[in-house]
């Protein structure tokens, strides 16, 4: 009761949760709510929005925008929340075990974050990405790989820190085994920390994919906020709202998470001002 | 000069109760030095606090007065509070290196207060911050004003806080607890130096502490505190002769007197030390060649016997004890556990006979996991070591009890326990695994006296119980005195002299072992 006191005590916070809240809901139903699918050409080309039975108008090829947002949505959040998932994991596992480990594999383990973290990150998601084929899983593997070093940094110094505390050497008096100690005594007091740079990389990894799709490396059978902005460039000056609208998404869904990263912050942070 | 009356003190809501003070009386005269006594959570600090005007965030004084001269420190508008506040009052605090700025030279702090009350040319301002700190008894002050705090020793570091807080010839000042992060030879120092100064300047002094055992060697007064009101107060020497208050009887029985321990039992040696050397380095290339942390210590415990280690922070004593539990390794020499050599087990040898070793931390908030139940906190290590998950839940509840909490305690999270009660759990936990040596390092040092009292009871009631060795490691002769049946004194990673405690007490052989007898506040009795 009292972290969800905390956590909805900023105004942002809580509106972040609802609007992201709504866009998940939406991405969701949009089978149920557009059951015609982005891709099915229904009415005129260029309605602008408002017109009858196009809340947010008709793209250059006549689809349903509205379709097209809430179907881009899904592809948005779930390669946002897949290539998260797999970064903290990865960055996670590695970034606990130098912290933990500290030494040589410490020293190890950050030069390969550091060499990751030196290459221009988007360059090095488009050459994955073309070199994979465009598509869903190499997207998301992309994105992981460049967002994992910072996932890595951040766990590895909670480790170091946690490390020093005299319960790790409780346990290993204990007798139990580093894994036990990493997964079962570290970790839970990291995961503030943790599920607060889980947001920005949710937030980031929207971003990406969109960058990706924009410039045409995204899954060609799928549709998303990024290749709906990248489709309209012909078409921004005769009809604004079929780049404005994805943008617009975008932009509110990054801002959300932005929001619910602080609010999460501020709720686990045990020192957090009653 | 101070005098407060039906101070109340509201704590904001959902504390854990209404009022951190209420009702406080107290007062302080001209050129006299007035101790508040009582324990955490008594509301002796925040009672300071408010006389300086600092009460943190959501406290606020609700009823009564703080005269100050005969003027209302209550109704004071802040900006007149602040001219009072570092010129007529002041105020060193507990721990001198959160109170001082690490990025800037101690001398440009000391500057900076006076600076903030009158202008003055910067070669007088020079030579008036290195009079203050010689009057301090710091030699080379021009030197040490340069310096920063973290190249200061803590003695050093309070007594640069010290002579901040006196740099503009206060009237009163109030020390929060000035020495509780000190040595027990650096307390006495700091206190003879605040002794001396209050009878140079005439001025007064409120000094706040834990230890009623200061309170012999510094008050003219004394005001017993607890649950944020006062039980008694009254003349230094009359109330501790004669204390009215059973919670004052209390304190004065919690502290330890060093009684007569018996002579050490012929026990069989469990554990045999012999040539250990640890040395600190330090990264990088260009860093100095490290710290010695333990040169050449040898040591011997027999079955059934306790060991102080006493020496103060830097003397190797918790080193020492890292090295026996092989949470460090030694650069040299061995150590003899049961006939094997720690040093050399590997593996499932090593997990067997770490078992047998076991430690209570020091720090009970650090040393449990904030994110487990006590329950999961027990039973871990037995669980590791292949017992099942009944047999150790059974062992938990027993061993819970034993330690003196309820089984209700194993479902609860640690922070729901106050520090007493988890050094309690820290202790169960080190039992749950059946070990032959019990390592305590500084157990108490963190706790209030009578929890440690209590505390100091309980963990010989077990070693005697369960036949344990006891290796216990404090930098409080006093404790040492109370607990241990020989005493090894420990100064700069050597030993510097050991033997059973009553001799060593009695005719001590060593300078520094003097000086750390000397140095025991209220001079308890020896041990006869």
């Amino acid at each position: 009761m009292s972290f969800l006191r905390a956590f909805f005590a900023r105004p942002q916070t809580l509106a972040g949760f609802c609007i992201f809240s709504a866009i998940a809901i939406i991405a969701l139903a949009a089978p149920l709510l557009f059951p015609r699918g982005p891709f099915t050409i229904v009415g005129m080309p260029l309605l602008p929005p408002g017109a009858s039975g196009f809340a947010a108008g008709s793209d250059v090829l006549g689809r349903d925008m509205a379709a097209e947002l809430a179907f881009g949505a899904r592809i948005s959040l779930l390669v946002g929340i897949a290539s998260t998932i797999v970064s903290i994991g990865a960055g996670g596992v590695l970034g606990a075990v130098a912290g933990y480990h500290g030494g040589l594999v410490d020293d190890l383990l950050m030069r390969v974050t550091e060499f990751f973290q030196i290459i221009p990150s988007f360059v090095l998601v488009m050459v994955l990405v073309a070199f994979l084929q465009p598509s869903l899983a190499s997207t998301v593997l992309g994105i992981a790989l460049i967002t994992w070093p910072q996932v890595a940094r951040v766990v590895r110094g909670e480790f170091l820190a946690l490390r020093q505390r005299e319960f790790v050497a409780a346990a290993r008096m204990q007798g139990l085994g580093a894994g036990r100690i990493i997964f079962g005594e570290i970790l839970p007091n990291a995961l503030g920390p943790i599920i607060v740079i889980a947001t920005m990389v949710v937030g980031n990894a929207i971003l990406t994919e969109s960058a990706l799709s924009f410039l045409g490396l995204g899954d060609p059978n799928l549709m998303s906020w990024g290749s709906m902005v990248g489709g309209s460039r012909s078409s921004m000056w005769v009809a604004w709202w079929t780049m404005v609208l994805p943008g617009l998404c975008i932009m509110v869904t990054v801002l959300a998470l932005n929001f619910i990263g602080d609010g999460l912050n501020d709720a686990l942070n045990p020192r957090r001002g009653r | 000069m101070l005098a407060v009356g039906g101070l109340t003190l509201t704590l904001p809501p959902g504390a854990d109760r209404r009022f951190a003070a209420e009702a406080v009386d107290l007062a302080v005269g001209a050129n006299e030095i007035v101790c508040i006594v009582g324990e955490s959570g008594s509301g002796k600090s925040l009672t300071a606090h408010a006389v300086m005007g600092l009460l943190p965030h959501g406290v606020a004084a609700t009823a009564g007065k703080i005269l100050f001269e005969g003027e209302d420190l209550l109704k004071l508008p802040s900006v007149a509070m602040r001219r009072r506040r570092g010129r007529d009052i002041a105020m060193i605090f507990q721990d001198p290196m959160a109170a001082l700025n690490p990025v800037m030279p101690v001398g440009r702090q000391i500057a900076e207060q006076i600076l903030a009350h009158e202008a003055m040319p910067d070669g007088k301002l020079r030579k008036r911050v290195a009079g203050l700190l010689e009057q301090m008894g710091l030699a080379d002050a021009a030197n040490l004003a340069r310096a920063y705090p973290h190249q200061l020793s803590g003695g050093q570091r309070q007594r640069v806080m010290i002579a901040m807080a006196l740099s503009l010839g206060p009237k009163l000042l109030i020390a929060d607890e000035p020495t509780t992060a000190l040595d027990v030879t650096t307390q006495a120092q700091i206190l003879k130096l605040i002794r001396r100064l209050q009878a140079e300047r005439r001025m007064s002094v409120l000094f706040i502490t834990h230890d009623i055992g200061l309170v012999a060697e510094l008050g003219d007064r004394v005001v017993v505190m607890r649950h944020g009101k006062v039980v008694e107060q009254g003349p230094a020497r009359a109330l501790l002769e004669a204390p009215s208050h059973p919670y004052t009887r209390e304190l004065i029985a919690a502290i330890p007197r060093g009684q007569a321990v018996p002579p050490p039992p012929d026990g069989a040696p469990l554990m045999q030390a012999s040539g250990l050397c640890k040395r600190y380095r330090r990264a990088g290339f260009f860093a100095p060649r490290g710290e010695t942390a333990l040169d050449d210590v040898a040591l011997v415990l027999n079955r059934g016997e306790t060991l102080g280690i006493v020496g103060e922070s830097g003397s190797g004593k918790s080193t020492l004890a890292r090295c026996i539990v092989r949470l460090l390794d030694p650069d040299a020499g061995r150590i003899i556990f049961d006939g094997q050599e720690l040093g050399r087990l590997k593996g499932r040898a090593l997990r067997d006979t770490r078992r047998r070793i076991q430690m209570v931390f020091q720090d009970p908030y650090s040393s449990l996991n904030p994110r487990h139940r006590v329950g999961a906190i027990l039973t871990a290590g037995p669980r590791a070591h292949g017992e099942g998950a009944a047999e150790a839940q059974a062992r938990a509840a027993e061993m819970i009890q034993l330690v003196g909490l309820p089984p209700e305690a194993l479902a609860r999270f640690a922070h729901e326990f106050s520090g007493g009660q988890r050094q309690r759990i820290g202790l169960a936990r080190a039992l749950m695994l059946k070990p032959d040596l019990l390592i305590a390092d500084e157990p108490l040092s963190a706790l209030d006296m009578t929890v440690q009292a209590q505390m100091l009871a309980l963990l010989d009631d077990v070693r005697r119980k369960m036949n344990l060795a006891m290796l216990f490691i404090t930098h409080d002769m006093r404790v040492a005195a109370q607990i241990c049946h020989r005493v090894m004194v420990m100064r700069r990673g050597r030993v510097v002299e050991s033997g059973p405690t009553r001799a060593l007490f009695e005719a001590p052989r060593d300078d520094y072992t003097r000086a750390l007898l000397a140095a025991i506040p209220g001079r308890v009795s020896l041990p006869s």
